[in-house]
């Protein structure tokens, strides 16, 4: 195979290949979605993979064809551990057949929203071995080893990466991929080992859970994947490093002199769990001050002190827990550094001069005022939500109420995009699903006026149907409008079960219209996201009606639809009649509208403009016009 | 081994991604260790985009240090100042000069930084400074060419690129890309390389006051 440039996402799409994986499936989410997504661009004919409706899903698909006997794996980000959760610690405690990987994306600085949690507090939890890459590269390499550890323990087996190494890229030169072992299915009817109906049941395989857990330190044993140098001299510093900040420590050290730097002893930790208690003893007989360099929460840490307490040993150790490190945000050379100072280290130049990452993102130091324009992230040019938040605003006013005073519960996807400016409409974000559930919250605290929820359509299949069904049950006077535009925008346009016909693998789609009305709430309206006044009207309508009712609003996301090379239309501005009024700026946020050179009209970007026409609307001298194409349109 | 730490940044849609894809291909075809990482935000256009390339060192980590950065190419006036940080005092800063409003600064809600204040930040920032003015852009067969391949010849002409990466890896990498348009393209990225070599002020002592050239 030739050396190509390969993300750490990639990496592991190639290594679970190469290690005969059988089934891969996830659920898109930055910084995880690459793997599942490379995985779909190539003709797999023996494996199967897909994207699930939800973690969940993905997960328990992953656990049955591994029970199965075969090797699966299953991707995504760290949020979506919380909903695969339910099922995993089940597995945990079930264990497993054919090797099972769960690989998962952290994101630590949190480079696309929801809080930074930290995956290996849910491997401890379940007592399942992770595995913690610190390279593109070392993707590749441990996924192998992780499938090989899964199958030697019987434990499924977390493999995390951070943003810098799913995200990043590198050379590497992976090698050709393994068939799935030819294998019959493993049928194996044993409750006790497969259920959870009782304490027996359930205590034994706690117990087996943590035998497998203390299997797996002694497999990490024989895999050497911890990597231990000590010093040839005792009494000096240890440094432990966890995945990312590995090769900035690395390149760290390059920078003291060669003599301080043969007295620092290292480990390089590629398992938080289990707990690396060989390396950890040989450290902590070896040196006096240790500094334990991992992004997020201190787990290894904690795990130096309890193994210092256990020893008998009384090490400094520097990280987090005395206040040198941060819990928060991406670590990058700066963090190393300013660590390797506190153990008194001393490096080329001044640390002072190096503020951390964070600091150089937030904050220029600069006195005198320069800064670069705020640039908040909107939707599209042509993007139907834009539609959906201006009619949901209108009718809010139609309806007799003010917009603060109108609770808009918000969702995870591009549909949050309706929080920033020129909309400000939506008060919240929670998790895939929560805006129908949050808004019922709201209802039964007595609020008066009207209650709406909004989602996209693949947050609505993955979490969305259980708060609408409840809604119905318990008759919940709310509005609910589904922002349906085809496709898993926000992650890049993954296919979701609604998606066209024409791009679903198995030819089918699900139809969100039929789900909907199936549920039975009291009123449901399909309406065009870029018909401004009729969607308008049927949601005040909607708001001042009593019981559940759904207004799905559909159109394809622009950017596929732009893809296809559909166009809604063309907006053309008479730059004689234009006033330069900014209102269609104003109101819309369009990212195709400027002004022109001259500074005496609005201009259209033709290469971004789509031709939805919404901005024409609020043009108070017709300068902005708008045609819609024979054919086109609904 | 030498090595060359290179920050990318500017607005989505500019083709900054594109770039450092073209950068780390040629790498990989010259046999230069290279890790990158983009960074691109939630939007898909209109939002800060941001790519660190870090060329010469094995396995590195792919977050540049501040003040780490060798080069910095920035291919919006506005975006550049976050660049300001992370440029090595002896580094070289490329600024195509673009001016894209967000929509607070077209409404009068926000102020957009001005040329000449964003300029003198720059050169107060590092060694030598050189800015494209996206009016000088050429054109081939009456099309303008890419603005992204333009500043990326610009970025070839400083020597510190130049000693990683020979400039016909990067032609190559950028022709390998877009086969079709191999001419076009070369127009652009020489016509950068020949204003990549002409520095608008070095900022050695006194030379703050170099008056800025700009045609």
């Amino acid at each position: 195979m030739t050396k190509r440039i390969l993300t750490g996402n990639e990496a592991v799409a190639l290594g679970a290949l190469r290690a005969g994986v059988k089934v891969a499936t996830g659920y898109p989410g930055t910084p995880s979605t690459g793997c599942i997504a490379h995985l779909l661009t190539m003709n797999l004919p023996d494996r199967h993979v897909e994207w699930s409706t939800n973690e969940k899903v993905a997960f328990e698909i992953a656990a049955g064809a591994a029970w199965a006997g075969h090797r699966a794996l299953c991707t995504m980000k760290m949020s979506g551990v919380n909903v695969a959760y339910d099922a995993l610690i089940s597995i945990a405690y079930s264990g497993t057949n054919g090797g099972f990987v769960i690989y998962v994306a952290d994101d630590p600085g949190v480079s696309a929203g929801m809080p930074e949690q930290d995956t290996r507090g849910f491997a401890l939890m379940s007592q399942l071995p992770m595995l913690e890459p610190s390279t593109p590269q070392e993707s590749y390499d441990l996924v192998q080893r992780a499938f090989e550890l899964s199958e030697r323990t019987g434990a499924p087996v977390f493999l995390r990466s951070t943003t810098a190494i799913a995200l990043g890229h590198a050379p590497m030169t992976p090698e050709a991929s393994v068939a799935p072992r030819e294998i019959e299915p493993i049928l194996e009817k044993d409750i006790h080992r497969y259920t959870k109906a009782g304490s027996v049941i359930c205590k034994d395989q706690h117990r087996e859970s943590m035998q497998r857990l203390q299997q797996a330190g002694i497999v990490v044993q024989e895999m050497e994947l911890n990597e231990l140098s000590l010093a040839s001299s005792s009494g000096g510093v240890g440094v432990i490093s966890v995945g990312a900040t590995t090769p900035y420590l690395d390149a760290a050290l390059q920078s003291v002199d060669a003599s301080t730097r043969a007295g620092i002893s290292t480990l390089r930790a590629r398992t938080t769990i289990p707990f690396p208690w060989a390396e950890a003893e040989q450290l902590l007989g070896h040196c006096e001050t240790l500094l334990v360099l991992e992004e997020l929460e201190p787990h290894v840490e904690r795990g130096f002190y309890v193994a210092a307490q256990r020893l008998g040993f009384s090490n400094r150790i520097i990280g987090k827990m005395d206040g040198t490190l941060s819990p928060i945000g991406e670590y990058g050379p700066a963090e190393i550094r300013r660590g390797l100072e506190a153990c008194g280290l001393v490096m080329d130049s001044d640390s002072a001069a190096h503020p951390s990452r964070e600091q150089t993102e937030v904050v220029l130091a600069r006195g005198d005022g320069l800064c670069s324009a705020p640039r908040p992230i909107t939707v599209c040019a042509g993007c139907p939500h834009r539609g959906s938040y201006l009619a949901i605003e209108a009718a809010i006013k139609a309806a007799g109420f003010d917009k603060d005073e109108v609770m808009v519960t918000g969702d995870i996807g591009c549909t949050i995009l309706g929080m920033n400016p020129p909309f400000d409409l939506l008060w919240n974000e929670v998790s895939m699903g929560s805006s129908v559930s949050l808004a019922q919250g709201y209802v039964h605290a007595g609020l008066q006026t009207p209650v709406i929820a909004t989602i996209g359509d693949s947050t609505f299949f993955h979490g969305g149907i259980p708060g609408l069904i409840n809604a119905i049950q318990h008759r919940t006077p709310l509005t609910l409008v589904v922002m349906d535009n085809g496709w898993t925008s926000m992650t890049g346009m993954q296919v979701n079960p609604g998606t066209d016909i024409e791009f679903q693998d198995a030819g089918r789609r699900v139809d969100i219209e039929a789900v909907i009305r199936g549920l039975g709430p009291d009123r449901v309206d399909v309406v065009d996201a870029y018909d401004l006044g009729g969607m308008t009207r049927t949601l005040t309508e909607a708001l001042v009606q009593d019981g559940v009712k759904v207004v799905l609003a559909q159109r394809e996301c622009v950017i596929q639809a732009r893809r296809r090379g559909v166009l809604a239309g063309t907006t053309s501005v008479d730059a004689d009649a234009c006033v330069l009024c900014k209102r269609c700026l104003k109101i819309t946020g369009c990212p195709a509208l400027g002004v022109a050179m001259d500074g005496e009209s609005i201009v259209i970007d033709p290469a971004l403009c789509n031709g939805c026409g919404l901005c024409v609307r609020f043009c108070p001298t017709g300068a902005l016009s708008h045609a819609v194409p024979e054919g086109a349109g609904t | 081994m030498k090595t060359c730490d290179i920050l990318l940044t500017g607005v989505g849609g500019q083709g900054v991604v594109t770039l450092g894809d073209l950068i780390a291909r040629a790498a990989l075809a010259a046999d230069v260790p290279v890790a990158y990482v983009p960074s691109k935000g939630m939007a898909q256009r209109g939002g800060f985009v941001k790519v660190e390339i870090r060329l010469g060192q094995e396995a590195a980590g792919p977050r540049i240090s501040a003040k780490g950065a060798d080069l910095v190419l920035a291919m919006e006036r506005s975006e550049s100042l976050k660049g300001i940080a992370f440029v090595k005092p002896e580094g070289r800063f490329v600024l195509y000069d673009h001016v894209w409003e967000p929509t607070g600064v077209l409404l009068g809600e926000h102020e957009y930084p001005a040329q000449s204040n964003v300029l003198s930040a720059l050169q107060e920032s590092c060694r030598e400074v050189v800015c494209l003015n996206p009016a000088d852009r050429p054109s081939f067969d009456q099309q303008p060419v890419a603005a992204n391949i333009y500043a990326l010849g610009a970025l070839a002409g400083s020597e510190a690129l130049q000693t990683m990466i020979d400039s016909c890896m990067l032609q190559e990498a950028v022709v390998t890309r877009w086969p079709k348009a191999a001419e076009s393209n070369l127009a652009a990225y020489q016509a950068g390389f020949v204003k990549g070599n002409q520095p608008i002020g070095q900022f050695l002592g006194d030379a703050r006051n170099t008056t800025l050239e700009r045609s």
